[in-house]
């Protein structure tokens, strides 16, 4: 088998009107001139079509390795994009797990100090009874010792008693949201008794600075939803005013006022008064990783965690407003009663 | 005669000729950097296998989504092959498949059968399964 040729044909074809030009040796000059400005255009044509194959097959192979650069750049893109996503995520995750810390820091400072109290008196009941015994194994107490010890054991265990019970109160309510925290359940509960535990479990961080808190919830709203996301999101609005909102030294004053704008709706309106949020930035303070203050411990998350949880699991939707007496305000509307489905 | 089975390389088409029944078929992409060494054995075979043919059915299906101008030369040369064996008395039916989404490859078709006179030539839209 000859070797494959593409032109195959339009050789055959020129070698035959070759052999025909020599077959017209005798016909008169103008056929002859004739037929060789034919013959020559003809092979002029092919070699010009040969070459035109060949820039082109250049060209598209060109074309295919780009395209197929292109692909694997892409698929490489697309790889690089989930991991982010990936990392994402867990920073989101470990965000929320900070911000859990912050809270039992917060709840081990508030049990601290009945704990310490009760604590303190219980030695002191323990050396006067010390005391008591030696004097009662001696056979030497006297009316005054007994009514002293009898104050003393009075005074303490009212102390002991009144310290356990509030530390137990504190427990109590802090177990809740934590438990909420870290659990994902959906549950009823009443919307204005959980906000003011999830605010007391963050007064240590706003007390220590003097802010004032007012929360104004109409009783008996009735949630059925997801409270562990709506202690997260308040405690997130808490911590940003505090980082963000209130200058170093400034007493702020943080309102949480609720109500109803449609039936099976609540309207969560949270404003402080501190420095207020640029226009600028007003757009992307919602966008993973954006922040003000990354070089002093900003993560960027807190309020994109805000958004995921008010837009996710609590079917509703976030906005801020800066108006023009200054200060910041979250307006969160969420429905009373979610239908569960991002659980 | 012998069928020509040759898979399909990220470059060149899958051939499938099956002589004994008549059915021909080639599927795929053709931008080669050697197209004689791509279309040489087609080309061998299947002038082989025109020879014999004589008044014959032979159906022969081209799905081909992407091809360079050396391909598109040797396709030209290939119908060519197979209008003149129509011409020779055989029942030639050419079948040029393309995705209904691709204007380009359906006007391919539409010129390479510009020249055919003795060959049926049919355009056919197919989904492509992915």
């Amino acid at each position: 088998m000859a070797a494959f040729n593409l032109f195959d044909a339009e050789e055959k074809a020129l070698e035959q009107a070759g052999a025909l030009r020599r077959d017209v040796a005798d016909a008169p000059q103008a056929v002859k001139d004739g037929l060789d400005a034919l013959i020559d255009a003809y092979g002029r044509s092919v070699r010009e079509q040969r070459r035109l194959v060949r820039v082109s097959d250049r060209l598209q192979a060109q074309l295919a390795s780009v395209n197929h650069e292109l692909g694997k750049r892409k698929a490489e893109a697309e790889e690089a994009l989930d991991h982010l996503r990936t990392a994402q995520e867990s920073l989101v995750q470990a965000e929320k797990l900070a911000s859990l810390g912050a809270l039992v820091g917060g709840v081990a400072h508030e049990i601290n100090t009945p704990v310490g109290i009760a604590l303190s008196c219980a030695s002191h009941l323990a050396d006067a009874t010390r005391d008591m015994r030696k004097l009662f194994e001696a056979d030497d107490i006297g009316v005054d010792d007994f009514e002293r010890f009898m104050a003393t054991a009075l005074d303490t265990t009212g102390l002991i008693l009144s310290n356990c019970e509030r530390a137990a109160e504190l427990i109590r309510s802090f177990k809740q949201v934590a438990v909420d925290r870290t659990t994902s359940e959906r549950r009823r509960f009443e919307l204005g008794a959980y906000i003011r535990e999830t605010l007391a479990s963050l007064g240590p961080h706003l007390r220590q600075a003097g802010h004032a808190v007012s929360i104004g919830c109409p009783d008996g709203i009735a949630m059925t939803s997801y409270p562990g996301a709506l202690s997260q999101v308040l405690s997130n609005f808490v911590m940003n005013s505090l980082v963000h909102g209130f200058e170093p030294g400034q007493i702020g004053e943080i309102r949480i006022q609720i109500d109803q704008p449609a039936a099976g709706q609540v309207r969560i309106m949270y404003s402080d008064t501190g420095t207020g949020i640029p226009e600028e930035n007003r757009g992307r303070i919602f966008d993973p990783f954006f922040t003000t203050r990354r070089g002093t411990g900003g993560s960027g998350l807190g309020l994109h965690i805000v958004y995921n949880l008010v837009t996710g699991p609590l079917e509703g939707t976030v906005a801020v407003e800066c108006p023009p007496g200054g200060g910041t305000t979250f307006v969160v509307t969420i429905p009373q009663s979610t239908t569960g489905r991002d659980a | 005669m012998e069928n020509l089975k040759i898979a399909a390389t990220e470059r060149s088409p899958e051939v499938d000729f099956d002589f004994k029944h008549g059915i021909l078929s080639l599927r795929g992409e053709s931008y080669p950097e050697d197209a004689s060494a791509v279309f040489g054995p087609i080309f061998g075979a299947l002038e082989k296998f025109l020879a014999t043919v004589g008044s014959r059915e032979i159906r022969m299906d081209f799905d081909l989504t992407y091809f360079n101008s050396s391909s598109a030369k040797a396709l030209m040369n290939m119908f060519q092959l197979l209008d003149r064996a129509a011409a020779a008395g055989a029942s030639i039916k050419i079948t040029w498949f393309f995705a209904p989404d691709d204007d380009t490859m359906k006007e391919f078709g539409e010129d390479f059968s510009e020249d055919l006179e003795h060959v049926s030539f049919n355009l056919v839209a197919i989904e492509t399964v992915a």
